[in-house]
């Protein structure tokens, strides 16, 4: 520590450039985790809200809501079965809307019509307004950023190609389906919108697009042989059904691994060449009698003193970052994850100071007496 | 048994098919308190001498005796510990570490043995006093002059308070004014402080300050009676 302390502050210069590089990885790290987060929160909030373990599909659908058909008349035998808690019908459509009574070429939006029936737990809790009501077909509930566009309590929507129409009566939060803000509706008049075309229910009655479960013992296989046409699977596979979900992550994740990798490679590269630089200076520090612990002790803690402050400096970037990002940006800073590769890249660097350890030890304390060849 | 005791030693080195030897049969013994130069012609041994006596190096044949330890079957971690404690380097060139003051390139020595307590700041403040440094505590090695740095150099060597001193020609960076000074330095520490101390040196002018000279030359080791005759 005492060493690696003494050599920081004065070589402030040439650590301060390497200590700026981590802290741009750094930040880069943070802001990708938290645009990876946000597009995974924007393709599939929804379903990771949902208190549930299992969705029920189509067999041969690959968990996709949208290739998934099923009839609400298998719903008793499915809430039968061993394990089964609660059970929840779903259906999902896509829509574009737009304000009664707005002008010709005024701006649609885009949303996400989701078919729920009403009290069940798929029903999110309201911010604002009132539930979903049988009774009342046309009402339903907006996620809140709809607001932001202009959409109020009480108004009535029109869906574009459609002549069904909508009015929102509540509004609900952190509702996101296939990138697009929710709208909740109840399952007959889901149906009424999505499969107003005769014949596009493929003769299914009651259609739904697929059942989700709570219940953790539930064994997939089980239901799967039970029933005839169903594929149970679990949540986790559920979102990564969706859409582009996988895609994303996957892209974001590997970035990050990158990311991580090269900052080891930078870090470790940086200090081997310092060690490198110094073997004459270990040498003379050895030859007076400096064990290898005690030289290795002040590299690792080096290496360590200087990622900790750049990451933190990093992450104190990253927020500053996610202040002036535009509202609409899909990027959503989780705390747990912003410590969990803070501190990936904090053991990635030290276990990287570990090739200029063994350098040191290799180093010959008789360098010191400067044999010239 | 305290001090430095050589007994028939010899190092052969091995480079590819040749053989050198460096030193030849070489005895010898000094008691706390003794400083002894020993000098001869580049080439001759004399730094491998002082490298084996100094737990750097291990001796082909014969026995180091280090206060009263054979140093031969030591491990590489006790061998540090006993350069640690029981040996102080002056080396030919100052080989401070360029990022301490001072004050710091003592206490160092202290932070290997564990931690560094007031009592060691003061010793060190007072050896650094000793030898003339007591304005340049809180400088770095860049800001001292050649001959500040040789005296730092001593200041660390005694820091530990270790018996045995010993320096490898410590002179050879210096004028021959501040090589007086530093060798001066050095006998008065070694007298005041009671330690067995080699100085190996070609320069002639310093081996007044000492008590017995040895002439190395091609391995071999030879007591000069009186060094005057010898120039
Ligand atoms: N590490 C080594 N490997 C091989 N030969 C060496 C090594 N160190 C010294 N020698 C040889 O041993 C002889 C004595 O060297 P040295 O002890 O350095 O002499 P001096 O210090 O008197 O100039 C020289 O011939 C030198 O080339
Ligand atoms: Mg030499």
């Amino acid at each position: 520590m005492f060493l690696a302390l003494k050599e920081l502050r004065y070589g402030k210069l040439r650590f301060a450039m390497i200590g700026f590089i981590i802290v741009l990885v750094a930040w880069l790290v943070f802001i990708l985790s938290g645009l990876g987060n946000g597009l995974s929160t924007l393709s599939a909030a929804t379903i990771k809200n949902m208190d549930a373990d299992y969705v029920v599909f189509e067999e041969g659908s690959s968990s996709s809501f949208s290739k998934s058909m099923l009839s609400e008349s298998i719903s008793s035998d499915l809430k039968d079965q061993a394990n089964v808690e609660e059970m929840a019908p779903f259906g999902s459509a896509m829509g574009a809307i737009l304000k009664e009574g707005s002008e010709e070429g005024e701006d649609k939006t885009d949303v996400a019509i989701l078919g729920i029936s009403p009290g069940t737990f798929l029903e999110p809790k309201l911010i604002e307004g009132k539930p979903l009501d049988e009774k009342n077909q046309l009402g339903v509930l907006a996620n809140d950023t709809l607001k932001e566009e202009g959409y109020t309590i009480g108004d009535t929507l029109t869906l574009d190609g459609s002549t069904e129409k909508f009015q929102i009566i509540g509004f609900v939060e952190n509702e996101t389906y296939n990138h697009l803000p929710v709208l909740f509706t109840t399952l007959d008049h889901w149906r009424l919108y999505n499969f107003a075309a005769p014949g596009s229910n493929n003769g299914i009655e009651d259609v739904v697009n697929a059942f989700v479960l709570q219940g953790t013992d539930i064994d997939a296989a089980e239901l799967d042989k039970n029933l005839d046409g169903i594929e149970t699977v679990t949540k986790g596979q559920a979102v990564n059904g969706m859409p582009g979900y996988k895609e994303e992550t996957g892209t974001i994740y590997m970035m990050l691994a990158f990311l991580i990798v090269i900052s080891a490679f930078i870090i470790s590269v940086f200090f081997y060449v310092l060690t490198i630089q110094k073997t004459n200076q270990f040498g003379v520090m050895k030859a007076i009698g400096a064990s290898n612990g005690f030289i290795a002790k002040a590299i690792v803690s080096q290496v360590f003193i200087l990622s900790l402050v750049s990451v933190l400096i990093g992450i104190a970037l990253t927020y500053a970052t996610a202040a002036v990002m535009p509202d609409g940006m899909p990027f959503d800073l989780d705390v747990t994850l912003v410590i969990i590769f803070g501190a990936a890249l904090l053991v990635i660097s030290v276990l990287s100071s570990l090739f200029s350890v063994r350098k040191i030890t290799k180093i010959d304390p008789l360098t010191a007496l400067g044999r010239v060849e | 048994m305290t001090g430095l005791l050589l007994k028939n030693v010899s190092k052969v080195y091995k480079e590819g098919n040749e053989e050198v030897k460096a030193m030849d049969n070489v005895s010898l013994s000094i008691e706390q308190g003794e400083f002894v130069a020993i000098i001869g012609p580049s080439g001759s041994g004399k730094s491998t001498l002082l490298s084996i006596a100094g737990a750097l190096l291990h001796a082909s044949t014969g026995e180091v005796i280090i206060n009263g330890t054979d140093i031969a079957s030591l491990s590489e971690k006790q061998l540090s510990n006993v350069r640690l404690k029981e040996i102080g380097f002056i080396l030919q060139t100052s080989n401070l570490i360029p990022y301490l003051t001072v004050l710091d390139q003592l206490l160092v020595v202290k932070r290997m043995t564990g931690s560094v307590s007031v009592a060691d700041k003061s010793f060190a403040r007072e050896l650094l006093t000793e030898l003339g440094l007591g304005a340049k505590l809180n400088n770095y090695p860049s800001q001292l002059s050649g001959g500040e740095r040789q005296r730092t150099a001593i200041a660390r060597a005694f820091m530990n308070n270790s018996s045995i001193i010993l320096a490898d020609e410590p002179t050879a960076s210096l004028d021959s004014n501040r090589a007086h000074e530093v060798v001066q330095l050095i006998s008065k520490e070694v007298k005041a402080r009671d330690k067995a101390a080699i100085m190996v040196t070609h320069d002639e002018r310093m081996l007044g300050y000492c008590d017995r000279i040895y002439r190395m030359e091609d391995g071999l080791l030879k007591h000069v009676e009186n060094h005057q005759a010898s120039v």
